[in-house]
């Protein structure tokens, strides 16, 4: 009972498709509290669609996903609570434009009645701190580069104060010279305890952040493990041929 | 934002009370009727220089109401719409030099016949056309619905010309003159009067008038039975001591300068400007009520569509749909003329000319403006949309916070252009009688014959205030970017 608890995120045999296009295919796995899984395989494997399935961005047409203990691949759970707890970071960062930086940040806090406007403000500008955009606060979202707008989104998806925290594809937009800058904020995420599952194509990062890594292809789970296991000894002939490709570049 | 459109919203609610409150001056005592005429009809039925609607038919009818003891409103509109809002119940009674005809009797009651009148034809002062025969293979100008145009038409086919309809009689003139048309059909107490008042045509058969025929009163058949008899009476009365005929020696004797003014105002534009500044001013504001009224609420109905337009609900989606879908299909005139004068007759209330004016435009503007709000709102990255709900937010509060806002920014531009077309498309409301300024210029044209001298001072107008709009809403466009 005591090891249920740890289960943050639960997915039994999943399936999804859009019309003739299979792309998810019996897929289960468990993510345990304060893990950090990273996501890997080609373009079309499915593992955006599979996270997206986790906030129920997407809902699956079958099988069983449980996030938090609530069984969110049921439509009359309640989304709008669970998601409460489920931070979403975007490849294209979705900062809302109609807002200031600080704004973009606070109004959910606000909006749902979790902080006080002072409140907000004041976790707001902490967030800032802690990604390193103090300045930024006042500014428009339109003003950021690229690297800048992707703190921002993992500032403002941390003022829900969430349990886990999802990232698709944080990194495939920003120009080289940015990437650095959001995988050190999201390294001190990971250090600090938070259950992460990513999505990413940046093997360095897969094997210093990673407990555990999956590798995603043709809509099934072919191989998961440690870091060590996964890029040092892969059994899977597809990995193995994914992974030659991929250190090629 | 909410303020501003809170305060926007009791105004409007304050002008349409208003509006309704100012309707109803009628007495408790002396029965109250509504009487539809067509104003572009001298020297029966026309507006003098000072804006007053006078002639044989009307100088007869308040005669009568005074020495009867009815009041009654006047509703001046084209002569089809006139007979129609009485067959409609919009209207208790239709004098406009109408004829009495068979056909007319199946729907309406007619009083004794006041006018003994028939059909003259008459063509450009120097034309080569002499007879009837001469017309084949040209083209007659007629007004629509007249017992003039049926003539015509009855003849068409006997000396094979051609026809084009007009819904005023000085255009149909004009088109004459201008050598577009070789003549025209109509009584002959009209087109002796407009010759007389320099109009340049030439009466072909001014003795002796084909299918001679009365002039009546007339209410819907069936209804109004003690109006009519009032009329009768009336009638009676001042044909035995002379009234009548002071009355019709008045307009078939007068020089034209008696009604329209002296010839120098209506030489030039200021001359123009100077005699009818009361009626501009009139048609102007009236325009420019509509105009604002008609944006406003076109403009709440249109995001009300739009919203629903994007909405989680497929009912309330295919519902925007819909609507959009019919009322952005339907011409505007139709539009006007099914909520003037068809719908009465179905539900049964009469619905004042200057509500089913601003109805029109809510459902025709409102139906242009959902479909580009709707639009706008497609138009926002579906991405903040997943951000939003990946935050918790309800959809409604994602709409609301972030989309909406968004969205209303793309727009401005479609707004500004939609307040444009909505302002002009109020001169299409003059088919259904409001004087606003179009139907103003048809009216101080059939007086002073000034076709291009008046519809040059009407565009102008329509220029300053299109300009003066822009100007406001760039205005307003520049301080929501700020």
């Amino acid at each position: 009972m005591s090891e249920e608890k740890q289960v943050k995120v639960h997915v039994d045999k999943v399936n999804k498709s859009y019309g003739d296009n299979h792309v998810l295919r019996d897929i289960s796995l468990d993510v345990m509290a304060n893990e950090v899984v990273v996501m890997i395989g080609p373009s079309g494997s499915g593992k955006s669609t599979f996270l997206r399935m986790l906030n129920q961005l997407e809902m699956p047409n079958s099988g069983l996903v449980e996030v938090d203990g609530y069984d969110i691949s049921d439509p009359k759970t309640d989304i709008n609570k669970v998601r409460e707890n489920i931070g979403m970071v975007f490849q294209n960062f979705n900062l809302f434009n109609n807002y200031t930086v600080l704004q973009n940040i606070t109004l959910a806090p606000v909006q749902l009645g979790k902080m006080t406007k002072e409140e907000a403000d004041k976790r707001g500008k902490e967030l800032l701190a802690t990604v390193g955009l103090s300045d930024k606060a006042d500014k428009s979202v339109n003003s950021l580069s690229g690297g800048q707008k992707q703190r921002v989104a993992i500032a403002r998806a941390l003022a829900m104060d969430p349990d886990i925290m999802l990232f698709d594809e944080p990194t495939s937009a920003l120009d080289p010279e940015m990437v650095g800058d959001v995988l050190d904020v999201m390294k001190d995420l990971a250090k600090s305890g938070m259950t992460m599952i990513i999505v990413t194509h940046e093997m360095g990062f897969a094997k210093q952040v990673a407990d555990r890594v999956v590798f995603f292809e043709s809509g099934k789970i072919q191989e998961s493990g440690t870091p060590e296991e996964v890029f040092n000894a892969p059994k899977n002939e597809r990995l193995q041929t994914f992974l030659s490709k991929v250190m090629q570049a | 934002m909410k303020k501003v459109l809170m305060t926007l919203v009791t105004a409007v609610a304050a002008f349409l009370a208003f509006g309704v409150a100012s309707q109803k001056p009628a007495s408790a005592s002396e029965p109250h009727y509504i009487i539809a005429t067509d104003a572009t009809y001298a020297p029966f039925d026309f507006q003098d220089k000072n804006n007053k609607y006078v002639g044989i038919d009307q100088d007869i009818l308040a005669t009568i109401a005074k020495r009867e003891g009815f009041t009654y409103e006047l509703k001046p509109m084209s002569f089809n719409a006139a007979t129609q809002a009485v067959a409609s119940d919009q209207a208790d009674g239709v004098i406009a030099g109408m004829s009495i005809t068979d056909a007319r009797r199946q729907v309406f009651d007619f009083s004794t016949p006041y006018y003994r009148s028939g059909i003259g034809w008459a063509t450009a002062k120097d034309s080569k056309i002499k007879s009837l025969s001469d017309l084949k293979g040209k083209t007659v100008a007629l007004k629509t619905g007249t017992a003039g145009a049926q003539y015509a038409e009855s003849i068409q086919s006997k000396y094979g010309f051609k026809i084009t309809y007009f819904s005023d009689s000085d255009t149909s003139y004009r088109d004459v003159i201008n050598g577009n048309t070789a003549a025209t059909f109509g009584d002959l107490p009209v087109l002796q009067y407009a010759v007389k008042n320099g109009t340049e045509l030439k009466v072909q058969n001014p003795k002796d008038p084909f299918n001679a025929g009365d002039y009546g009163f007339a209410v819907k058949k069936g209804a109004n039975a003690a109006l009519l008899a009032a009329f009768d009476k009336g009638f009676a009365a001042i044909k035995k001591d002379g009234t009548y005929d002071k009355i019709v020696n008045k307009y078939l004797d007068a020089k034209a300068s008696t009604f329209t003014g002296s010839a120098s105002d209506n030489n030039s534009v200021f001359g123009i400007l100077r005699s009818n500044s009361s009626a501009f001013w009139t048609g102007l504001k009236e325009t420019l009520y509509l105009t604002i009224v008609g944006i406003i609420l076109a403009t709440i109905w249109g995001l009300l569509l739009g919203v629903m337009g994007v909405a989680k609900s497929k009912f309330l989606r295919g519902l925007s749909t819909t609507i959009i879908y019919i009322f952005r299909g339907m011409p505007m005139m139709v539009l006007a003329f099914f909520i003037y004068i068809g719908l009465p007759g179905v539900i049964g209330v009469k619905i004042p000319a200057f509500t089913a004016g601003v109805l029109t435009l809510i459902l025709n503007e409102g139906a242009y403006t959902g479909a580009f709000v709707r639009g706008g709102f497609n138009s926002v990255d579906g991405g903040q949309m997943e951000a939003a709900r990946s935050l918790g937010l309800s959809h409604s509060k994602a709409m609301r916070k972030v989309i909406i806002p968004q969205g209303l920014k793309l727009m401005i531009p479609s707004f500004i252009n939609q307040f444009i077309i909505t302002l002009k498309d109020t001169s299409i409301l003059s088919a259904i009688g409001i004087l606003e300024l179009t139907q103003t210029g048809t009216l101080i044209v059939t007086r002073n014959s000034q076709g291009f001298r008046v519809w040059a001072i009407i565009a102008v107008i329509y220029l300053i205030v299109i300009t003066l709009l822009t100007w406001l809403s760039n205005w307003v466009e520049k301080r929501t970017r700020a």
